[in-house]
């Protein structure tokens, strides 16, 4: 499973930062699906259209997972704006996630 | 690269698990982040960098498996049984049960293709198309077909597939899932059957049949309406299901505007219950020229979503008909009304052009000395290209034999050529001089079986003539033959009247017509003096006449016999006293049935003999009395 979201829109003002991020999950693990649902409910409720999103199934693609550095899933990394980050686990807490994506509450 | 997943053997003991798990889990896992998601039951797989395998840990492991039985299960809750075939499409396995439960055998799948078991609903196209599909490494669905088992029972099987390949993407055959559908293809039968007879029927008219609901929504249609649909211009272009009808109609634009109001109009009425009925007639023009549609609305009753039927026909074959009937008509009508070759000519080409949608006509007559054919009338579109055409037809002459008008000429047979027909094989010279404006029609006007000219349209217009038009052509060209031959006919009276009347001039001083009863009908010339106006009465009845009533017994014994009489003399009172003296000669008039009309004949002013004579008669009588009676 390798999925990507791009909810970039036309109508966001240029200026408007897009947020670039990399889920890796294990298929439907139970954690991998939870991730997915919590992130885009953060992603809706903070980032409405001003995100792009690439989901990795590692147990398909496990070399990205190699190449990326990732030791556990589901893990999600933010690319940019810099600076990167990586959270770790299934996103329940989502202060921590819009901590690391850099989104005040 | 795909990489193996190794997963954790969980059994026999929990203990073992945890600690081997836990040993695993410290060599991978160094981060804090990382195990404190693994603590918190946040984590559902660790990725092995040394040796690239990812491991799941146990709680995802299970719920995977659980997950694979769950899609096992409604996999075979969606099929009853699971194939795979070779590259050359021959089955290789299946899952046993399904195909027994079914009533076949394992041999008679494995080692054969589909098309090589006893199927009995597929044509050699119908193969020809699955293989095709098999070739494209499409996937395929629902490949439904029927067949025989082996206790006689007919089986309806529904087969899916989709292509396998291999990690060098080679393809290694197709696999898919096979579903018996018997049971839903009886009862479609019991179910559709009456729908189908109905459909079927629906299908096999040539009207074009379409359901309308309240707000003109096409909710059905038959195949003569979608064949319209696809292929026509004009209103109802590319309206089938899920159209709205009355919006097409709404937005009719250039000349089928007014026929697309018309037709909303009376679609609304018949959906609003205004009215139970509309029918509409309109053209419609088309590759192959114009035709004609006649459209019907009725209105349906009840609960159904459908609120009208249209239903359209074409009848371009009447409409043909009825236009040249009244071509006919017309052409019959405006000879009777014009008095004069030149008029009727024209009116006949202008109404010919005018229902045909031609552009001009000419028309040629055979001169009788030279025996050629002489450019004579047109009409045509008051364009300058068909005006110069016309101008450069003035003057012209045609050899009988001679291009397309010499040829009808000769043969007294309609000769045509179509609209778009220049460079495509059609010698030039035959279509000389037509080919100035592309198409022609030529045909020959008759008299007496006898071809006196041709007329000669000329149109791009012109299509491939039915028996219906070549027969009005045929009327057309005979009206307008025997029309002509009266017209000359008359000329030649006219003439020969003219000639006669100068004679009747030089040897009469009038000319008198009388009818049955002996009463002057026509009275021209000088006539006799101070008898007023004549018209109306007898010779006996003119009040100035003196004669005898013994003389006009004779003469009236003459009249009832039907004599004609000749120097038939008598004497008038002139207004100034005078007499004058006057010879009447004359023959009976009978019609062509030999009924008698009356007389006409001339009469002469001989007062001045008359008076010689008198007065010869007098001196002579003088001169007798001088001499004496020897002088007798």
């Amino acid at each position: 499973m390798r999925r990507k979201k791009t909810k970039h829109s036309a109508s966001v003002p240029a200026v408007t930062t897009v947020v670039e991020m990399r889920l890796y999950i294990a298929n439907s693990a139970p954690n991998s699906v939870r991730a997915i649902a919590n992130l885009e409910a953060i992603c809706k409720e903070h980032l409405k259209d001003n995100f792009r999103l690439e989901i990795i199934d590692v147990l398909e693609y496990p070399q990205r997972a190699l190449t990326d550095g990732i030791l556990v899933t589901p893990s999600l990394n933010k690319m940019s704006p810099l600076p990167a980050a990586k959270i770790v686990g299934n996103l329940s807490n989502t202060s921590s996630v819009l901590h690391a994506l850099g989104i005040k509450e | 690269m795909k990489h193996d997943i190794r997963l954790p053997n969980l059994q026999p003991s929990r203990s073992n698990v945890e600690q081997g798990f836990e040993k695993v889990i410290l060599r991978l896992v160094k981060g804090g982040p990382e195990r404190m998601a693994i603590e918190a039951g946040q984590v559902d797989a660790v990725v092995d960098h040394a040796s690239g395998n990812v491991i799941l840990l146990p709680e995802a492991q299970r719920s995977l498996n659980a997950r694979k039985v769950r899609l096992r299960k409604l996999f075979e809750l969606s099929c009853d049984w699971s194939w795979e075939q070779d590259e050359h499409y021959r089955f290789v396995s299946h899952t046993d049960a399904g195909v027994e439960n079914s009533g076949y055998w394992n041999e008679d799948f494995i080692g054969k293709a589909i098309w090589d078991l006893a199927i009995d609903n597929m044509s050699e196209a119908d193969w020809q198309t699955h293989r095709q599909q098999l070739e494209w490494r499409a996937t395929y669905r629902d490949l439904e077909v029927s067949c025989v088992d082996h206790a006689g029972k007919v089986h309806y099987l529904s087969f899916s597939g989709e292509p396998i390949f291999d990690d060098r993407d080679q393809f290694k055959g197709y696999r898919g899932i096979t579903r018996e559908i018997t049971g839903r293809k009886k009862v479609e039968a019991m179910v559709l059957g009456p729908n189908r007879f109905a459909r079927t029927t629906l299908d096999a008219l040539t009207a074009h049949v379409g359901v309308l609901d309240a707000n003109g929504v096409v909710l059905l249609v038959n195949e003569a309406w979608r064949d319209f649909a696809a292929t026509y211009a004009g209103i109802g272009a590319g309206v089938t299901e899920g159209a709205n009808y009355l919006q097409a109609c709404d937005n009719a634009a250039g000349h089928e505007r007014a026929d697309g109001i018309a037709l909303a109009a009376g679609i609304r009425q018949v959906i609003a219950g205004e009215r139970e009925h509309f029918r509409y007639d309109h053209p419609c023009d088309t590759p192959s020229g114009r035709s004609w549609f006649m459209l019907s609305i009725t209105g349906v009753a009840g609960d159904s979503a459908a609120r009208a039927v249209v239903l359209r026909e074409n009848i371009t074959e009447r409409k043909r008909g009825e236009l040249l009937l009244e071509l006919e008509h017309t052409v019959a009508r405006v000879l009777a009304d014009v008095d004069n070759a030149t008029a009727a000519l024209k009116a006949v080409i202008r109404a010919v052009c005018e229902t045909q949608g031609w552009f001009c006509g000419r028309y040629f007559h055979l001169d009788p000395a030279t025996g050629v054919l002489c450019f004579s009338e047109s009409w045509g579109l008051a364009t300058v290209a068909v005006e110069q055409f016309l101008e450069k037809s003035s003057g012209l002459i045609i050899r009988p034999g001679a291009g397309l008008k010499g040829r009808v000429f000769q043969s007294g047979q309609p000769l045509w050529i179509l609209g778009g027909t220049r460079g495509t094989g059609v010698s030039s010279t035959a279509l000389a001089p037509e080919t100035d404006v592309d198409g022609a029609f030529v045909f020959p006007v008759t008299s007496e079986d006898k071809t006196i000219g041709v007329l000669a349209f000329s149109s791009h217009t012109v299509r491939e003539p039915d028996d219906r038009m070549l027969q009005a052509v045929r009327s057309i060209g005979s009206q307008l033959g025997r029309f002509l031959q009266r017209q000359q006919g008359a000329d030649a009276l006219r003439r020969s009247d003219a000639r006669f009347r100068k004679l009747v001039e030089l040897s009469a001083d009038w000319y008198w017509e009388q009818d049955s009863n002996y009463r002057f009908t026509q009275y021209v010339g000088s006539g006799v003096i101070g008898a007023g106006d004549v018209l109306g009465k007898t010779h006996w009845e003119l009040p100035n006449v003196v004669l005898g009533d013994a003389k006009w017994a004779e003469h009236k014994s003459q009249l009832a016999a039907r004599w004609s009489f000749c120097d038939f003399e008598f004497a008038a009172t002139h207004p100034d006293g005078q007499l004058g003296y006057y010879c009447i000669s004359g023959e009976p008039v009978y019609d062509e049935a030999g009924t008698f009309t009356g007389y006409c004949g001339t009469g002469l002013d001989i007062t001045k003999r008359k008076v010689a004579e008198i007065t010869l008669r007098e001196s002579e009588a003088r001169l007798r009395a001088l001499t004496g009676p020897e002088s007798d």
